[in-house]
């Protein structure tokens, strides 16, 4: 008998008490570590494949369109490999609930900086030459059960065309097959060129331009140096990476690391009430054990040492389970949202403010315990006094 | 030599805005191997003289001396070390814990103690086998009777080879027959090991055990209680002080 194995005993003397004190502990380091890793890879967009490819837009939205020839002035600029241009149409088929999401892209260039979307190049070559034609995800043509050569009517509830019908004819050039299991596969693609030659308005305009940088090129100048460009222009310029793009249509909805302090923070004070409320049952029931243990000369030191050494077995063992799932989730999120969100990861600082929690936290929840142990009347709690 | 002298001891508990007097001047002497039997109705002070003895308490006014240790003179730590050191105690609910075996509550105390784990298993299994309860050495205490739990806890109350057995109502909880063992058990503990046991006791056949029975409620209006013992070595004066009443 040593008293570790105490410790042990003591802490799943209770078993199911042990058991969901452990579960809740293990949800918050659950969510606090998947979060992070979340959390990490909106801070980090720098990193990753999505850094070489660099959005335009006009500086106040990107509903202000910019006009397209700033697409080869972009080119121009040392370090940029290849430019394409696209403007949001949005879309729907037969009627507004059905939605489909559709850009006007460059027919030339779009899918060469977007070799997630992969299509055969007899098919991309045929679209190529199809004024109307759309390429389209394989997720969208099973729904609607379209094929290579259908004629299809989608509308827009926001671009009308020169003889002012809002339904737009296409024929499906292409089927494109994701590059991954996350990449978007009901998207429609469709000439830019037609977009621009049949809409009412709006003309040689496009709602943003992708650059595609060298992989040797230093991002952030070639960011500068496009808005730069365009500092003076009556369409200034706002150029950002793409995965910070991501971020911010993310943040339109919610601010991903405002909720994650908001959570975590919540999180965090109801563990804390939990396993402090559980410390104190501890101590409330073992208060005789207790007062036993320092009348043959246990210190009071060494009882509390005991009690902390619980609390940091219960939310050690939650926090390194809730951790350890976290991350084999995480693992799994990152392969399917590859493209969405690149660089998942829990970095080594994570697991050091886990243990950092883990020591605060169980010093925390001993500190009622030590207060009632210290001042513990022995020979009144062993119920002797006369 | 494992006497213990109380001297001029005074006892006082707040009880609100209440102060209730326990004891008042009280003075006793118990010779170092002597097995003394405290007895008398409730309400007199026994346990509470006992757990001044142990240093569970601590007196209003007076000096305890055990051993020639001054108990009133060490705070809590340094009296928490000595109780682990001199002091076994049994209580009239054994205070075992529930999730240790026999030999393991009897462990307990020697994991305070420099001594090796087989060493600690060593010393266990011999108390066991004082008590006779080495064929109960693997089980709970709640697969023990309650005789067979208080047996551990005199184990684990000799463990450590104390000196002093400080015993509140040992026998209250238990049957005539149990109780007879465990004062017989006490009494050999007392006669052959030469320990120094103070009982607490409502049990009336206590006094065929131990070598000598106070009866509290007499005692506290002797003249004996009145007085400081003849010898003893007072802290205040730094002198030994003889008494010369004769």
């Amino acid at each position: 008998m040593n008293i570790l194995v105490l410790i042990w005993k003591n802490s799943v003397r209770k078993k199911m008490r042990f058991s969901l004190t452990c579960l809740s502990v293990l949800v918050a380091f659950f969510l606090f570590t998947t979060l992070s890793g979340i959390n990490y890879a909106l801070n980090n967009s720098t990193s990753g494949i999505n850094n070489y490819r660099l959005l335009t837009s006009h500086k106040i939205s990107m509903t202000n369109a910019l006009p397209i020839n700033f697409a080869e002035k972009i080119k121009a600029i040392k370090g940029v490999d290849k430019v394409s241009y696209s403007s949001w149409f949005g879309g729907f088929f037969q009627n507004e609930k059905q939605q489909v999401a559709m850009t006007a892209v460059s027919a030339q260039s779009f899918f060469a900086i977007h070799d997630e979307y992969q299509l055969s190049p007899e098919q991309l070559v045929q679209w190529q030459k199809t004024q109307t034609g759309v390429v389209i995800g394989q997720e969208i043509a099973d729904k609607f059960h379209w094929q290579v050569g259908d004629n299809i009517p989608l509308s827009s509830s926001i671009w009308m065309q020169r003889n002012g019908l809002f339904t737009w004819q296409f024929t499906i050039s292409a089927i494109y097959q994701g590059k991954t299991a996350s990449t978007d596969n009901k998207h429609i693609f469709f000439h830019h060129k037609y977009f621009d030659r049949a809409r009412a308005y709006s003309q040689n305009g496009v709602s943003w331009i992708t650059t595609k940088t060298n992989k040797s090129a230093d991002s952030e100048k070639i960011i500068k140096a496009i808005d730069k460009m365009f500092a003076n222009s009556p369409s200034p310029t706002r150029t950002i990476t793409e995965q910070v793009f991501i971020r911010e249509q993310a943040q339109q909805f919610v601010d991903m690391a405002m909720v994650i302090k908001i959570v975590l923070s919540a999180v965090f004070f109801t563990l804390l009430l939990i396993v402090c409320n559980t410390m104190i049952q501890i101590i409330r029931e073992r208060l005789n054990e207790i007062a036993m243990m320092k009348a043959i000369g246990f210190s009071t030191n060494a009882i509390i040492s005991q009690i902390y050494a619980e609390a940091f077995l219960i939310i050690g063992l939650g926090a390194f389970i809730g951790s350890l799932l976290a991350t084999l989730t995480l693992n799994l999120v990152r392969a399917k949202m590859a493209d969405i969100l690149t660089g998942i990861h829990i970095p080594v600082s994570h697991y050091l403010t886990i243990t950092a929690i883990i020591i605060f936290a169980a010093a925390i929840c001993c500190l009622f315990p030590f207060i009632s142990i210290r001042r513990l009347p022995i020979s009144q709690t062993l119920g002797a006094k006369q | 030599m494992h006497s213990i002298q109380l001297v001029n001891i005074n006892k006082t508990y707040s009880k609100g805005s209440n102060k209730v007097v326990v004891h008042n001047n009280v003075n006793l002497n118990i010779k170092s191997g002597e097995f003394v039997a405290i007895m008398g109705p409730s309400g007199l002070g026994k346990s509470t003289l006992l757990h001044l003895m142990g240093g569970l308490d601590k007196a209003t006014q007076g000096e305890i001396i055990i051993a020639g240790e001054h108990l009133e003179q060490l705070n809590e730590t340094q009296l928490t070390q000595w109780r682990s050191e001199n002091i076994g105690f049994i209580f009239q609910s054994h205070h075992l814990l529930p999730v240790l075996t026999a030999q393991a509550n009897v462990e307990l105390p020697l994991t305070l103690t420099p001594l090796t784990k087989k060493q600690r298993q060593q010393h266990a299994q011999i108390a066991l086998d004082l008590v006779n309860m080495s064929d109960r050495a693997n089980h709970l205490p709640k697969e023990l009777s309650g005789g067979q739990e208080q047996r551990v806890a005199i184990a684990r109350a000799i463990v450590s080879d104390a000196k002093i057995l400080l015993c509140d109502e040992p026998t209250g909880n238990l049957d005539r027959n149990t109780a007879d063992e465990i004062l017989s058990l006490l009494a050999k503990l007392s006669r052959d090991f030469n320990k120094t046991i103070i009982m607490v006791t409502h049990d009336t056949k206590a006094s065929k055990y131990a070598s000598r029975v106070i009866d509290l409620e007499l005692y506290l209006q002797s003249e004996e209680c009145a007085k400081p013992p003849s010898q003893y070595t007072s802290l205040k004066t730094e002198a030994t002080i003889e008494d010369n009443r004769g």
